[in-house]
């Protein structure tokens, strides 16, 4: 790479979050703590973390419905994304921004490749990189999956008409792994990319001020600096 | 009245009998050949006021082969002073050699106590007449130890005595198949104090009681979680363990009581194997018992196992999509895991590239 030129040293930020994101990441944060906090308190009941869960959710009963509450709410979000990606100008604008093609897989390779030390140069990432698509199209069709199974144990009766009882038995192993998978996910990727990383230590601001640093976009997601620069935002 | 002034009569005539012994002071000790004068007489009986006749007719050999063997008339009707007695004499009051630390003789325990707090205790203590006295449960002259089979409380017995109040209840037992167990004479099977305990008997819906809606699993687990009863009759001891990892189970741990237990399926004192077609938890009573709870049950609540555990390979496709997901998670986890090492890695060789 070459070393940066003077003028994208001044302290440059890009919106890299509207408001409109912002919000329904925070009120999607805020959902998953719930729904993790009292999914696993039921997965976990046998132990001290999961009896003192049920205690400070005020019971089985109030679990339940702390719970769904909150299931719905993030429904409601799944719903509300997904209008808003399909037939809002911004939305359909991210929604281009967040295909997934060929090219996010051959990228991944390339930097696994890289970073084996098999491979000269590490792919350069639009505004989102496969680290983001991946994590995007994860969480939901993850959201849209544990809907599924949730509403099917939510609607326990209604399934029970119809379902054997070892549907609904499955159902419910699957659900709980799936908040499993996506609590593993966060924790090891989520948290990553967006805390640890070296890069962003100790945290990525954009999902708070929506700004992001010219240069840690130039050094992450090189192909949108260049678009930037092209465009003259930078 | 009519009952009064039959006893009058027949005091009378005792009276009458005894000649002219004077009313002098009580002896510290009243023989049994004295009470047997009178109470020795075959057809020594008294009419009570409801037309029902009571035996008066006791001999000396009324005690024998009884725990109280050795004792005589007034070591328990201690209120009579003086024969023949004027008084009706007041019903035995036990506690007056049971109580720990007692010189009778007899069992070194308080066990006794807990009566005076379970629901029959509580009854005669608000004055219910019809609460049972321990003489009522255990008998008055021919009391025998609970482990001895001719006992009124034993195993065997010990459903039919309750039954003398509770006969509804008894006859649901009687049929059920734990009742057809004990009269089968098998000892694990459980009679009424089995469930309900044996002083401390308590209502239902007494959060004290052994079958009050949180304890009952805890309860029929005593025997249907224990592998050396159970498997003695063929019968799977994974029931308590699958019900507790059940929604059920889960909700009824943690206090709540209007979710199923044990007995809400299976029944209480009418409990029969799933094969009897008068069981609650027959196929085809099923959508009717789940039904209490959940309206709208139909037949399909009765398709496959209820009792599942999702640990266990009988579990079938259950144990194996948990040990698929079990397997993807670790797997992914160890997957991000390595892909952040990685990551730290090129990123590291990138920087000191770039310099």
């Amino acid at each position: 790479m070459t070393p940066a030129s003077d003028e994208t040293r001044l302290p440059a930020y890009i919106i890299r979050m509207s408001l409109m994101f912002r919000v329904q990441h925070a009120l999607l944060m805020a959902t998953l703590l719930v729904l993790a906090l009292t999914g696993f308190a039921l997965m976990y009941h046998e132990n001290w973390l999961g009896r003192n869960l049920i205690r400070l959710e005020g019971g089985v009963l109030y679990r339940g419905f702390i719970h769904r509450a909150a299931a719905s709410l993030l429904m409601a979000q799944l719903v509300f994304h997904a209008f808003y990606m399909l037939f809002t100008r911004e939305g359909k604008k991210e929604l281009g921004e967040f295909f997934l093609g060929r090219r996010d897989f051959s990228d991944f390779l390339q930097a696994i490749r890289y970073n084996l030390g098999t491979a000269d140069e590490y792919p350069k990432a639009g505004k989102y990189g496969y680290k983001e698509k991946f994590q995007y199209w994860g969480a939901t069709l993850g959201i849209l999956l544990i809907s599924v199974t949730g509403v099917i144990l939510w609607a326990e009766t209604f399934s029970m008409r119809f379902l054997p009882k070892i549907v609904l038995d499955v159902t419910l192993i699957v659900h709980g792994y799936q908040g499993l998978l996506a609590f593993v996910i966060l924790l090891f990727w989520h948290i990553y990319n967006e805390h640890l990383n070296p890069s962003v230590f100790p945290m990525n601001n954009a999902w708070l001020t929506g700004r992001v640093d010219a240069e840690w976009l130039r050094r992450e997601h090189p192909l949108e600096y260049e678009k930037l620069k092209r465009e003259g935002v930078i | 009245m009519k009952g009064k002034a039959l006893y009058a009569v027949i005091v009378a005539a005792i009276l009458g009998a005894w000649g002219a012994v004077p009313p002098g002071p009580a002896e510290a000790r009243i023989s049994l050949e004295k009470c047997t004068l009178c109470h020795g007489k075959p057809e020594f009986r008294k009419i009570l006021v409801d037309g029902k006749i009571q035996e008066l007719f006791v001999t000396a050999d009324s005690l024998k082969g009884s725990v109280h063997e050795k004792k005589t008339c007034v070591d328990c009707h201690f209120d009579i002073s003086e024969i023949p007695h004027r008084e009706r004499p007041r019903r035995v009051n036990c506690t007056h050699c049971h109580y720990k630390g007692n010189a009778e003789g007899a069992p070194q325990s308080d066990g006794y106590l807990a009566y005076f707090d379970s629901v029959h205790g509580k009854a005669i203590a608000r004055g219910n007449a019809k609460a049972p006295l321990c003489q009522d449960c255990h008998g008055s002259h021919s009391i025998l130890k609970a482990k001895n089979e001719g006992a009124l409380v034993s195993q065997a017995n010990v459903a039919e005595t309750c039954g003398h109040c509770h006969i509804q209840i008894y006859a649901q037992y009687k049929t059920s198949i734990h009742g057809v167990a004990v009269a089968k004479g098998i000892k694990e099977a459980p009679s009424c104090t089995g469930c309900h305990g044996e002083h401390k008997i308590y209502g239902h819906t007494d959060p004290k009681s052994t079958v009050y809606a949180t304890h009952v699993a805890e309860q029929c687990s005593k025997c249907h979680g224990s592998v050396s009863i159970m498997s003695k009759f063929g019968i799977e001891t994974e029931q308590v363990e699958t019900y507790k990892e059940s929604f059920h189970g889960v909700a009824s741990q943690f206090g709540s009581r209007t979710v199923a237990n044990c007995a809400s399926c299976h029944g209480t004192h009418d409990i029969r194997p799933a094969a009897d077609p008068l069981s609650s938890v027959n196929a085809r009573n099923v959508p009717q018992t789940c039904g209490k709870c959940h309206p709208g049950a139909n037949p399909n609540f009765a398709v496959g196992k209820m009792h599942i555990d999702a640990k266990k390979k009988d579990a079938g496709i259950v144990y194996y999509v948990a040990s698929f997901f079990k397997y993807l998670t670790i797997g992914t986890m160890l997957a991000l895991i390595f892909h952040i090492a990685l990551d730290m890695y090129g990123r590291t060789k990138r920087l000191r590239g770039e310099k």
